[in-house]
């Protein structure tokens, strides 16, 4: 049963669901989209998140209690079917195993579960892999939905499109490090995220993204509208890349002419749901046509 | 003998007597200090803000231990 | 301009906050005390959502290079005009050249400058609040720092009289209890009953990390309800999976220190919230200063939304005051 919680007076948080799935988080986007569309009066701001969801209103407007019934009516009448996601494929190049997320691994030793391996080595044991190689390529073989926006501006969490059985889960550092650089690709629970700029940070370090999701300054192309690239709904694929590539995309970022690899793109959860292998194929073909 | 000089904490934080655990004291009971030293640091909102004397003297005594915790006005130390 | 011939220890330029980008991970920043902000601005006869400077612990030295009408509102950090005191919530006017100080913090720990006409720093996502992570608005994204030069803005509204002096009842109280107001909830089933207990009856002590991001609490530690962790939300017993965190929330990661989430803070993450300041103690909870100690009241929502309407009220009442 979902529950409904004050925030305090100014918000309200839902948790639909305590574990993670693909579809709890359909339910989150479809429930929050229809909300948008109602446009009811006092909503400041509606942050659909992995399993739940949270308004923030002006109570004057709107009172908590009439924000919670039209909720529960919308978790009501809201169904899956025929909810259509307008969204993104993007390409993200990553370079897995980088010298600066290496660094950070490194000095922030005495706060992991296994000191004697870097993150990406002790990932890939858990998880059952016989090397991190077999884990860099089952993180790159399926693409990832940007399941939840927040934490700093534009991090997105990002959960693999895959059966329950095939995700990948790691634990978090056991102490938050102080440090994480920025563009750091990190896994944690069971989501991939990208740190947009440096701070502390507790997720296990893999890579680095070689393009920004954050760019104050609106220079690029895919910043013009907002400082922020990632959308909810995105579906991600994190493509592994060498050093040489890395360093053509850092220029082509400087130089100010780097455009993501991208492709609209619509899609119903049940797509998703009913063959995600069928689908991957499908999302990563029309990316790469 | 010359007029006493209080040293007040300016912030409410975590007193050091030593700029990192493992170094001595900025200064000892009974050593010269002249205007400017540094004679301890405050912790607070992950700035540390060094406390300097405000004359040339000698560091009488302090009135805080090391690592406890400082309200701000309260007196560190006396410069005689 | 303003000239800043020392910054203090951390002063930056905050407005009523970037209200509406939650959704992208941007939190609002904005004045922490908003009582005193707004109040501010009402005795300098500003817009109110004009930006003013927010000064912490330790108030800066600044240089009026032109003639200007201000307010000091907030805390007690005694200011004076070329060394000579200088009354607080009063409308003050200065000459060019003044010099503008401050004493030691005697009580709270935020005080706000108002400047009629507001400090002028480039909007960014329609204000012009200071984010020092991402390094946005206000003055190049970060604290004042000694050399900088503000600029005055022309956001008035109107003129008020010299010497207009708030009465006391409309001045911050610090003669009660520490006493921060909550409304129980979020993932507050996660705590065993113990703990919940424990966490209304005991004093809790802010630690030296209590900054514009949020206020970490010495006390002790709390414990969580057996389970086995549901798919996706990590390991340890007060992970969940990723959530958005309300402004205000209290979180304990591992049990061992609550952390209060403020203007700064991050909108969302991984770790069991229990509850959630109300509004207007947000105020309450930015006056209070390292080493000194806290009680969280539980509230319904009722008294939340009765002491936000008192609120109003009072502001109004100022509003009224200063109009006349």
């Amino acid at each position: 049963m979902p529950r409904y919680e004050y925030g305090g007076d100014e918000f309200i948080f839902v948790e639909l669901s305590e574990e993670m799935s693909l579809e709890v988080n359909f339910q989150a986007m479809a429930i929050t989209k229809q909300l948008k569309e109602d446009n009811v009066p006092g909503i400041v701001d509606i942050c659909p998140s992995n399993a739940s969801y949270m308004i923030r209103f002006q109570p004057e407007k709107i009172h908590p209690d009439d924000l919670i019934a039209k909720l529960k009516q919308l978790e009501e009448s809201v169904s899956l079917d025929g909810f259509e996601i307008s969204s993104r494929i993007v390409d993200m190049p990553i370079l897995f195993e980088d010298p600066w997320t290496h660094e950070t691994v490194m000095r922030f030793r005495d706060r992991h579960q296994d000191p004697s391996s870097t993150d990406l080595e002790y990932a890939a044991r858990i998880n059952g892999f016989d090397s991190k190689e077999e884990l860099i390529q089952a993180i790159t073989d399926y693409p990832y939905i940007a399941s939840m926006i927040g934490f700093v501006p534009g991090l997105p969490w990002c959960y693999q499109m895959v059966p329950r059985e095939q995700q990948i889960q790691v634990p978090k550092y056991v102490r938050p490090r102080t440090f994480t650089s920025e563009r750091a690709f990190g896994f944690g629970g069971a989501f991939a995220v990208i740190y947009p700029v440096q701070g502390a940070g507790g997720y296990q370090l893999f890579g680095t993204a070689a393009a920004p999701i954050f760019e104050s300054e609106q220079r690029l192309h895919d910043f013009k509208d907002s400082m922020t690239f990632p959308r909810q709904g995105d579906l991600l694929r994190f493509r592994s890349i060498t050093m040489d590539e890395y360093e053509k995309i850092r220029k082509e970022v400087k130089d100010g002419t780097f455009r993501y690899v991208m492709k609209d793109f619509t899609f119903t959860p049940q797509q998703v749901l009913e063959d995600p292998k069928a689908f991957s194929d499908d999302v990563l073909g029309r990316l790469y046509a | 003998m010359s007029e006493e000089n209080k040293v007040l904490s300016p912030l409410p934080g975590i007193f050091y007597r030593k700029p990192s655990p493992d170094k001595e004291d900025y200064v000892k009971e009974g050593d010269p200090v002249k205007k400017g030293d540094t004679i301890g640091l405050v912790e607070v909102m992950k700035n540390f803000y060094e406390v300097k004397a405000e004359k040339d003297g000698v560091l009488e005594k302090f009135f805080i231990e090391n690592e406890s915790e400082i309200a701000a006005g309260q007196e560190i130390a006396t410069i005689s | 301009m303003i000239k800043v011939k020392n910054p203090g220890l951390e002063t930056t330029v905050q407005d009523y906050g970037r209200i509406g980008y939650y959704n992208v991970g941007m939190p609002p920043s904005g004045a922490m005390d908003k009582y005193s902000y707004t109040v501010g601005n009402i005795l300098v006869g500003n817009d109110e959502n004009a930006a003013s400077l927010e000064i912490t612990y330790m108030g800066p030295v600044l240089q009026f290079q032109e003639d200007a009408v201000i307010a000091i509102t907030g805390g007690e950090i005694p200011p004076k005009i070329n060394g000579e005191s200088v009354p607080m919530w009063e409308t003050l006017s200065v000459k060019s050249g003044d010099e503008l100080s401050f004493d030691f913090v005697k009580k709270g720990a935020r005080v706000y400058l108002a400047v009629a006409g507001g400090i002028e720093v480039p909007l960014i996502m329609e204000s012009r609040s200071t984010y020092t992570l991402c390094g946005i608005g206000g003055m190049e994204g970060r604290a004042l720092q000694e050399g900088d030069e503000l600029t005055i803005g022309t956001n008035k509204k109107q003129d008020v009289k010299e010497g207009t002096s708030l009465p006391d009842e409309y001045r911050l109280d610090f003669s009660g209890d520490n006493e921060i107001r909550v409304v129980l909830g979020l993932c507050s089933y996660r705590l065993t009953e113990d703990s919940k207990k424990r966490f209304f009856e005991r004093e809790w002590t802010v630690t030296t990390e209590a900054n514009r991001v949020g206020y970490r609490f010495k006390g002790e530690r709390l414990h969580f309800m057996e389970r086995e962790q549901p798919f996706g939300a990590g390991s340890n017993a007060s992970n969940v999976v990723d959530l958005g965190y309300p402004i205000g929330s209290i979180q304990v990661p591992d049990g061992v220190e609550p952390i209060a989430l403020l203007n700064d803070a991050v909108t969302g993450g991984g770790y069991v919230t229990i509850c959630t300041i109300i509004s207007t103690d947000l105020d309450k909870m930015a006056q209070v200063k390292t080493n000194e100690k806290v009680r969280f009241v539980s509230v319904d929502i009722e008294e939340a939304l009765q002491a936000r309407n008192e609120y109003r009220d009072t502001v109004e009442k100022v509003r009224q005051f200063v109009a006349k």
